[in-house]
């Protein structure tokens, strides 16, 4: 018992991962676009599952919060108001253009070669650490948020600040786009 | 004190997880017992301040009694009761209607996701710091070890609650649009939009208990909300509350915010199609979320498990002689009355406050509660600058 319980816990990350992939795989093939935003939603809980495994609560709960509360959300609001029409149905696999599969076939291919020595190599002894000097005096595993913020708000200050310029741009953009003329 | 091994500790995981659904499906249970009878007394409703089961039993007997004595049997705690049997037996044993071109599969998961949304924050919550109990030596398995406050008391446990009560959304959305009709879509997305903009001064007003304790660990927070502020923190600290109120009365759809289901507008709202124990699940969903922004208020804001609100206990001499020492240190039993006192209050406002108009309901919540949370949130890191 002990020892099954144990493999269980080792393996969470494992068993979360795969979960999300089967959301992922709902989004892509369900027929109706509601469904496609559960399976959407089922990942997303999914990937902060695997972050809760990792003992990255911090993430995984941020995960929790941006995506399932916020971003799912405003799909599910836009598919639901957009009517979506019925016609192609029929079609799961939409493979109107080769280029789009060669496409990503060369992505996934970049992908394995860039990430092939973290997926199939040994694990490395010592856990990769950006700035270990940032994390000094945190007792990390029970103040990640702190952590997390270090980072943030002393060290990346800047690009994290532009970052959210760049999506101040994007909602102003969108606002413009919506807009119409009115006299 | 022992160490748990891993099969114990999940065994005790397990023995909490049982606790807390016992105490939700006592307190809900109660809640709407109590809805009914306080209604009935502060809006003349007849029924269910009188009910009961006519001549036969104790009830009966006390009726008859009172009758005699020349009194009308109105205060018996007792009145009623029928009526909440009622009300689950209709739950349970009405006939399931699916509407015949509802989305089947989204029209089952909707009740469920609310529920569990609503009962998963549990996880987070802790009702008292430290140790709650230790099993005795002689309880087989587990004896001498202890089992404490909360199911999980992660280090980003306020978080983990908001982030979750935000999943509960879509069991209202969904439930909406599954139904395939007019009112129960409209009820959806009125709902969702108020819930989506009452959640931002939901979590600025608690940015300020945050700011203040310098925490996101739930006990660790009800700990320093409580005792370890100083006095000027009780201004941030009484705003904080009321603004959180408001908006927790917002996010559970509670009069007088409960735009999802104005009767006289919108039928029932977004379970207009949803009968027995599918509706039952929303009906539960609702009052464990008043529950949930109960303990949250009572925990952050009401001293949470020790006895006196807004951090005076800070003040208190915590070395009281004798028996007056209980009262000096935290107990389950003071938080669980704090959240049976905010279960009063909701539904003390759905007796007396009208029904907000939706635009005022808008207004209301970006033009004032906002501001005023964000300068809330000012006042409260000013005094974690310059006198903590």
């Amino acid at each position: 018992m002990e020892h099954f319980i144990e493999t269980i816990g080792r393996n969470m990350f494992a068993i979360f991962g795969v979960l999300a992939l089967v959301g992922a795989l709902i989004m892509i093939g369900a027929r109706s676009a509601i469904h496609s935003v559960l399976g959407f939603l089922f990942a997303m809980l999914n990937i902060a599952g695997c972050f809760l495994a990792l003992e990255a609560e911090f993430l995984g709960v941020a995960q929790i919060l941006v995506y399932a509360g916020g971003i799912v959300v405003l799909f599910l609001f836009v598919v639901m108001l957009v009517e979506m029409s019925k016609k192609h149905e029929g079609e799961v696999f939409q493979l109107q253009s080769r280029y789009a599969v060669l496409a990503v076939a060369g992505g996934v291919a970049l992908f394995l070669g860039v990430f092939r020595k973290a997926i199939f190599g040994a694990p490395s002894p010592e856990s990769l650490v950006l700035r270990p000097e940032l994390a000094k005096g945190l007792d990390v595993a029970h103040q990640n948020a702190q952590a997390v913020s270090r980072g943030l708000f002393a060290d990346y200050l800047l690009p994290f600040e532009i970052l959210s310029v760049i999506l101040l741009v994007a909602l102003v953009g969108a606002v413009v786009l919506a807009k119409t003329e009115r006299v | 004190m022992p160490t748990p091994t891993l099969t114990q500790s999940i065994v005790i995981t397990l023995i909490q997880c049982l606790m807390v659904v016992i105490f939700v499906f006592v307190v809900v249970p109660l809640t709407v017992f109590a809805e009914r009878k306080v209604l009935g007394h502060l809006q003349q409703r007849l029924g269910s301040t009188r009910v009961a089961s006519g001549h036969v039993g104790f009830s009966g007997w006390m009726n008859r009694r009172m009758w005699k004595m020349g009194k009308v049997p109105v205060i018996s705690y007792w009145r009623g009761i029928p009526g909440l049997v009622g009300d689950v037996l209709k739950l349970i044993l009405k006939e399931d209607v699916i509407p015949a071109k509802a989305d089947k599969f989204v029209f089952f998961l909707a009740p469920s996701i609310s529920m569990v949304a609503a009962i998963v924050v549990f996880a987070a919550i802790s009702f008292v710091p430290g140790t709650f109990f230790t099993f005795p030596t002689w309880f087989p398995y587990l004896g001498g070890l202890p089992v404490s406050g909360g199911i999980s008391d992660i280090n980003v446990g306020l978080l983990w609650i908001l982030g979750v009560a935000t999943v509960g959304v879509y069991g209202i959305v969904l439930a909406g649009w599954s139904s395939n009709s007019k009112y129960p879509l409209l009820g959806g997305l009125r709902s969702a939009a108020q819930m989506v903009s009452y959640e931002v001064p939901l979590t600025l007003s608690l940015l300020a208990p945050v700011v203040l304790s310098s925490s996101l660990n739930f006990s660790e927070m009800a700990t320093r909300m409580a005792v370890g502020m100083p006095v000027w923190a009780l201004i941030p600290q009484v705003i904080g509350f009321l603004l959180y109120l408001t908006c927790g009365f917002a996010e559970t759809n509670r009069l007088p915010f409960d735009m999802p289901e104005a009767e006289n507008e919108l039928v029932a709202g977004f379970h207009t199609e949803y009968s027995g124990m599918k509706f039952g699940l929303f009906y539960l969903a609702e009052y464990i979320n008043m529950t949930v922004v109960s303990a949250l208020a009572s925990a952050f804001f009401l001293g949470g498990p020790w006895l006196l609100p807004f951090g005076l206990q800070g003040l208190l001499n915590p070395y009281l002689p004798g028996f007056l020492s209980w009262f000096t240190e935290p107990h389950a039993i003071f938080f669980v009355a704090k959240i049976v006192f905010l279960l009063f209050t909701f539904i003390w406002v759905r007796g007396t406050i009208p029904r907000y108009r939706y635009d005022q309901i808008m207004a209301v919540g970006w033009k004032y509660l906002i501001p005023l949370a964000l300068v809330n949130l000012l006042l409260a890191a000013a005094i974690r600058c310059f006198v903590v």
